[in-house]
C-alpha cells in the first residue's frame, strides 16, 4: 500500500491516519534515509494517538515513552550497536500495552513482536515522499484495508 | 570558608560516569570515566553495555574523586545525583549508587535535573548566577532555552527543539561529511577554513508563522536534510564537495538561530546574562557569536570552560551544593530515575512528586 506526501505536513497527516488503526502490542519499523521524515511520521502517530510530551528525535536517548490512552514507545536504533532487546527500550514501558515505533531498526528489532508493519519512506527526485506500508504477519493487511 | 556545603555529585545520564566534589562554589574533584570507547567497539551504543560500564566504573570513580579532593565519604554533607532526563538504564545505575552511598554514610540525597546541573556548573568558575538568567543548553541530546528565575527551584523552559538536538545535527552532518563521532569538534575545525556564507542553509522556525507558535523553539531536522540534499546534488553532478564550506555554512546556520532566539528571549524577559551550557557550548563559533551579539546589546555571556560544558559529575555536585545552601529539602530515598524528568523539576522531593504535582 503506497501513499505520496508532498510536504512534511502530509507525512505527519498520514501518520495521524494510521494511528486510528493501531492497537496495543503493535510494532512499526520505519525505514528511510536521513531526512526522509521518519520523526515527522512519528509525530503524526503521536498526535493521532493523543499521547503526551513532544515527539522529538530519540537518537540520543535511544527510546522515549509517551504516555496516553495507548502509549507510544519511540525508539531510535541509529546509535545502537546490535539487536535490540525488549529490556533495552525502557524499564517503565510495557511493549505489550503500547505501540512501539522504531527508526533505523531494520534487521535489529523485528523479533520484538510476532508481527510488524514496515513503513518505508523514499524520497523522489522532486522531493515528494513515497510512503509504503508493508505488512509482515498478523492481521496488518486486513487492518490496512481500512485506510482506503 | 569551611561551613560551605561539601557535596559529592554523580552523573550517569548518558555515556559518561562522572563524580564531582565541590565545597560551596569551589571545585575539588571532577573524575570521569567514559564508555565511548566501548561503544566504538560495538559500532554504536548498546544500552546494556552503557549500563554495565557505569556499574563497573562507579566505585573506582567515586574513590578517585574522594582521593583527589582529599576527603572521605564521612566528610561529605550531601550526595547529589542526576535523576533525569537521560537514558533510563544508565540513570538507574547512578541513582542506585547515590542511594547506597547516602544510606551507608547517613547523608541526605538530592535527585537533581540534568539540565539545571548544566546551568549550575558555571558557579564553579564564575561564582553565583545573577537571577533571572537565561540558559541556552545545547548538546547531543538537548537544545533548550531556559528561564532561570531561581536555580534552587524555579526554572522554566521557554523553548526546545521540536525534532533533532543541535549536537545531534552536528553528529549526523559530520557523518555525511565523513568525519568521526562526536561531530562537533571536526566540524568546528573544518569550518575555520571555510566560508560561512558560501551556502545559505535554512534557519529552522524563524519564519513569521513559526515565530508565533514556536518563538523560542528550535528545529534542526530540516537543516540536516538540506545539508544531505546539497551534498547529494554535488555528488550527482560529479563535483567535489567543498567540505570546509559546508561545515562553516552549516555551523553558521545552527549558531545563528540559537543566538538569535536567545537574544530575543533575553530582551523580552529583561534578562542581562546568558549562560551557555552543554557539549555544543564548547563550539568556538557559538561562543564567539553569542558574545558578539549579546555584548552589542549590552548583555553578558558566561560560558564554563569546555571540560565543564560536557557531561560531568562536578555540575551535579555544583547544583547539589546550591540546593543545600538555599535550604532546599533533600529528596526521599524512594526517588526513581526518570528518563523524561521535566525541566521544571530542578530537584525531586518525594518519589511520587510527579503524580502529586
Amino acid at each position: 500500500m503506497k501513499f505520496t506526501a508532498a510536504t512534511v505536513e502530509d507525512t505527519r497527516a498520514l501518520g495521524e491516519r494510521l494511528a486510528a488503526l493501531l492497537k496495543p502490542g503493535d510494532l512499526l519499523v520505519l525505514i528511510g534515509p536521513l531526512g526522509a521524515g521518519k520523526t515527522a511520521f512519528t509525530q503524526g502517530l503521536g498526535a493521532g494517538l493523543g499521547v503526551s510530551g513532544a515527539v522529538t528525535s530519540p537518537t540520543f536517548v535511544i527510546s522515549r515513552v509517551h504516555k496516553g490512552p495507548l502509549p507510544l514507545v519511540h525508539v531510535d536504533a541509529y546509535r545502537l550497536g546490535g539487536a535490540l532487546e525488549v529490556d533495552d527500550i525502557d524499564l517503565d514501558a510495557d511493549v505489550a500495552d503500547s505501540v512501539t515505533v522504531v527508526e533505523w531498526g531494520e534487521g535489529l528489532v523485528e523479533q520484538l513482536a510476532e508481527s510488524h508493519l514496515e513503513v518505508r519512506i523514499d524520497r523522489r527526485a522532486d522531493d515528494v515522499r513515497e510512503i509504503t506500508f508493508v505488512p509482515a504477519g498478523g492481521d496488518w493487511a486486513d487492518r490496512l484495508a481500512g485506510l482506503g | 570558608m569551611t561551613d560551605e556545603p561539601l557535596v559529592l555529585g554523580i552523573e550517569t545520564s548518558c555515556d559518561e560516569t562522572g563524580v564531582g566534589i565541590v565545597r560551596g562554589h569551589t571545585l575539588l574533584a571532577d573524575a570521569i570515566a567514559t564508555s565511548v570507547d566501548q561503544h566504538a567497539r560495538f559500532g554504536g551504543v548498546v544500552p546494556e553495555v552503557a549500563s554495565r560500564a557505569h556499574l563497573e566504573a562507579m566505585i573506582p570513580t567515586v574513590q578517585r574523586a574522594l582521593d583527589t579532593a582529599g576527603v572521605t565519604l564521612g566528610d561529605i554533607d550531601a550526595i547529589a545525583v542526576t535523576a533525569g532526563p537521560g537514558l533510563s538504564g544508565a540513570l538507574l545505575v547512578g541513582v542506585a549508587a547515590a542511594k547506597a552511598y547516602a544510606l551507608a554514610a547517613g547523608k541526605p540525597i538530592y535527585g537533581v535535573n540534568h539540565l539545571s546541573a548544566h546551568i549550575a556548573v558555571d558557579t564553579l568558575e564564575n561564582g553565583p548566577i545573577p537571577e533571572p538568567a537565561l540558559g541556552l543548553l545545547v548538546s547531543g541530546g538537548h537544545s533548550s532555552l531556559l528561564l532561570v528565575e531561581d536555580l534552587a527551584g524555579r526554572v522554566e523552559q521557554l523553548g526546545a527543539t521540536i525534532d533533532d538536538a543541535a549536537g545531534e545535527a552536528y553528529d549526523k552532518v559530520a557523518r555525511l561529511l565523513g568525519m568521526p563521532f562526536p561531530g562537533g569538534p571536526p566540524i568546528d575545525r573544518a569550518a575555520k577554513d571555510g566560508d560561512p556564507h558560501a551556502i545559505e542553509f535554512p534557519r529552522g522556525l524563524t519564519g513569521h508563522r513559526d515565530m508565533e507558535k514556536h518563538r523560542y523553539d528550535f528545529s534542526f531536522s530540516g537543516l540536516k536534510t538540506a545539508v544531505a540534499r546539497w551534498i547529494e546534488a554535488r555528488e550527482k553532478a560529479g563535483e567535489p564537495v567543498p567540505v570546509n564550506d559546508v561545515a562553516a555554512s552549516f555551523q553558521e546556520a545552527v549558531c545563528d538561530v540559537l543566538t538569535r532566539k536567545a537574544l530575543d528571549a533575553a530582551k523580552e524577559h529583561g534578562i542581562e546574562t546568558l549562560l551557555l551550557g552543554g557539549g555544543v557550548a564548547a563550539n568556538s563559533r557559538l561562543r564567539a557569536m553569542s558574545v558578539e551579539r549579546f555584548e552589542k546589546a549590552g548583555m553578558r555571556v558566561r560560558v564554563p570552560r569546555p571540560g565543564l560544558c560536557t557531561d560531568n559529575g562536578a555540575m551535579v555536585a555544583a547544583l547539589g551544593s546550591h540546593l543545600v545552601a538555599a535550604g532546599v529539602a533533600p529528596s526521599d530515598l524512594g526517588i526513581p530515575a526518570d528518563s523524561a524528568l521535566p525541566v521544571e523539576l530542578v530537584s525531586m522531593v518525594e518519589h511520587d512528586v510527579r503524580v502529586t504535582r
